[in-house]
């Protein structure tokens, strides 16, 4: 893979949560960083997010839970993208999320978490170090 | 040992970097009489109770009255709702106030394939007059005042719902307290556009106001949501242009249905934010109460005293707190509270430390009640009418918040008017403007947040206090129940009222919905089946997410 190739990312709500100022938000400040970046919109299914995640052939899956998705909806994108035998494609979540279950929501196969209040250099500089690999 | 102090030096000559408020208004390093000396107090700030109300809606302000002390509250069914509220009145609450879930507020059934996993998560779930029934059992209602947070479409049911328990209890519905809060149009900033299509809400919205305003003269018909736009990232003067305008498409559309500005105007009331900047926020209070005077009368022609006065609930500013370090949030909290006191507000809830986490513990909820009580009965505070007033940083403040959001406002009058200001979607750039420089002014350490970019420690990996959770079984429970009623009751006269909504919307959007729809509450229409005849008849998708299709047609 060409490593000067921009980091395409996928940003999506699921369900619906209609909290969308923060997925906004964070959409505009990757694409401020160099990605290249879908911003899905309200109401996504999980169906919905991986279909476009393969459509557009993304290297990251960014997951907006503000409303408790983060263990309905969120753990289901990855379950699809596990029954495809999808590894290379990095799942995050953002939101409104206790820490207590960050343990739950990476056994389930979401690579990594960032609650409210996280910074953009944070998430930019997380999956800079970690995309293109396989989880 | 060197090293380890080296920063002590930096840290006892620090000062202040940032010099202007949260909401980048420059502000000097000292006001004297100068700064005020072209007031006009009389005309410009005049005493408590006195137009324009800059300092206060009443003379005697808190010695008449304390502000209600509430605390939003909803999750799970309406039973596990009510059970928070009785705790909440034990402990010493002055009001309730309840927060829908998103099925309920999107106008959408516990059966609807869409629901699943979303009933009972972010407030209470209704769907029928029996969940309205379980949320106020045992509850007094008619001595209660009860803000029920609806602000969509379905608010014309949920306010028939309620009206309907009131008359089963004899009640005299005149004689109710509270609010259905009522700005469905606003709701489209907070990610409900497709249940809240512009022209839809603002009729559902003016419905409740002149069916409240003919036959509730106690019960606030709109509570202008400018807390709701607040949080999308605007400015302290976005927040009072913004909400005025909103407020104003409600004048306008409730005077087209030919009422009197004096037969609505005293029950308007608003919801506004009391954010992180303190001054800022007193000022901004202050500010939007004068406005709001002014325009009462001078745009409007109010006569009544009682249509000038800007009356207000705080909701102090949930999207100010962090998980960081969440115990910090309980001072945030409070400060932001003791600035909207300051300022003279009617109604308060004071966010629970643990909501940038979850929906707030038991525990959570009662130290934010604790924190209104320990303000009202401890500090003083509320023994003196406008206590900051004459201080020559605070009227100066109010003076140019007043005059920027006069700015915003004549800017919005430019493009037609709020309505149009919608429609074409320039609020929504302004609002996506602002949240962006929000998030850039955090992230460059311009603005400060303790936990988050200064003084930051190790992720704690607990919640103090724990973490609220929403019994599993709600989804299942209200999908059976929803199934089981539409299985009992008799769908001849369900069909029937709901035609009678249909045919009540074919005589126009004039047409005030209302007593159809209190009769297809009473023949245990659901909440769904209401909404979407009513879509329907205004040629919207029954369905607002277009997944399922009118049953009874």
């Amino acid at each position: 893979m060409n490593e000067d190739k921009k980091i395409k990312v996928l940003i999506s709500k699921l369900g619906l949560d209609g909290h969308d100022r923060g997925a906004k938000v964070v959409a505009s400040l990757f694409r401020e960083a160099g990605m290249e970046v879908i911003y899905l919109g309200l109401y996504q299914t999980p169906e919905n997010v991986v279909q476009a995640a393969l459509e557009e052939d993304v290297d990251v899956i960014g997951l907006s839970c503000l409303s408790g998705e983060h263990l309905t909806f969120a753990p289901e994108v990855t379950k699809i993208l596990q029954g495809k035998e999808i590894k290379d494609v990095l799942v995050v979540v953002g939101g409104v999320i206790p820490r207590e279950d960050i343990p739950e929501m990476k056994d389930l196969g979401i690579d990594e978490v960032f609650t409210a209040g996280s910074l953009t250099k944070d998430m930019v500089g997380y999956i800079r170090d970690n995309v293109r690999k396989q989880h | 040992m060197a090293e380890e102090n080296s920063g002590m030096e930096d840290a006892y000559f620090e000062k202040p970097k940032r010099l202007e408020t949260w909401s980048g208004l420059p502000v000097s390093d000292r006001y004297t009489p100068e700064d005020v000396e072209q007031i006009d107090y009389q005309k410009e700030i005049a005493d408590p109770g006195q137009y324009p109300y800059t300092r206060g809606i009443h003379p005697d302000m808190y010695r008449g009255k304390y502000w209600t002390r509430r605390e939003v509250c909803g999750y799970g069914t309406a039973s596990d709702t009510n059970k928070r509220l009785k705790f909440q009145m034990a402990e010493g609450v002055g009001g309730l106030n309840v927060i829908l879930d998103i099925p309920s507020h999107m106008g959408i059934d516990p059966d609807h394939p869409r629901a699943f996993d979303e009933i009972g998560v972010t407030g209470c779930n209704f769907c029928s007059l029996e969940d309205m029934e379980d949320l106020v059992d045992g509850i007094a209602i008619d001595k209660t005042s009860m803000s029920l947070i609806t602000t969509s479409c379905s608010t014309p049911v949920i306010l028939a719902q309620y009206l309907v328990v009131a008359e089963k209890r004899g009640i005299d519905p005149s004689t109710l307290r509270g609010t259905i809060q009522n700005d469905p149009v606003h709701f489209r900033y907070c990610g409900f556009r497709t249940a809240v299509p512009l022209k839809l809400a603002l009729k559902t919205g003016v419905d409740s106001i002149e069916y409240t305003a003919r036959n509730m003269p106690h019960w606030y018909n709109t509570t202008v949501n400018m807390y709701d736009l607040r949080e999308q990232g605007i400015d302290a003067p976005q927040e009072v242009a913004f909400g005025l305008g909103m407020a104003m498409c409600y004048i306008d559309g409730a005077l087209e249905r030919g009422l009197k500005i004096d037969q609505f105007a005293p029950r308007m009331a608003f919801y506004c934010s009391s954010h992180v900047d303190f001054f800022e926020e007193v000022a901004k209070l202050r500010a939007a109460r004068k406005l709001w005077a002014k325009i009462l009368k001078e745009k409007y022609g109010a006569q009544d005293p009682r249509s000038l006065k800007f009356r207000f609930a705080v909701h102090t500013a949930g999207c100010s707190l962090v998980p960081q370090q969440p115990l910090n949030n309980i001072i945030r909290v409070a400060y932001q509270a003791m600035a909207a006191v300051l300022a003279g507000v009617q109604s308060l809830h004071c966010c629970s430390y643990d909501e940038p986490i979850a929906l707030p513990t038991e525990e959570a909820q009662l130290l934010a009640l604790r924190t209104q009580q320990i303000l009202a009965y401890e500090t003083g505070v509320a023994r003196v009418a406008d206590p900051l007033g004459g201080s020559y940083y605070v009227e100066s403040l109010t003076g140019v918040i007043e005059k920027k959001a006069e700015e915003i406002l004549a800017q919005i009058e430019e493009l037609g008017g709020m309505y149009e200001a919608m429609r074409t979607e320039w609020i929504d750039k302004e609002m996506e403007k602002a949240a962006l420089k929000r998030q850039k002014e955090l992230e460059e350490s311009k603005q400060i947040t303790v936990g988050v970019n200064a003084f930051v420690s190790e992720a704690e990996k607990e919640t103090p206090g724990g973490v609220h959770r929403i019994p599993a079984e709600t989804t299942e429970i209200q999908v059976k129940r929803v199934r089981e009623l539409k299985e009992r009751r008799d769908n001849t006269k369900v069909r029937n009222a709901l035609e009678a909504v249909s045919r009540k919307a074919d005589q126009g959007e004039k047409a005030n919905l209302m007593p159809e729809i209190i009769d297809a509450v009473k023949a245990y229409a659901t909440l769904g089946e209401i909404v979407g005849t009513m879509r329907e008849a205004y040629g919207y998708s029954y369905d607002p997410l277009k997944v399922i299709e009118n049953p009874f047609k």
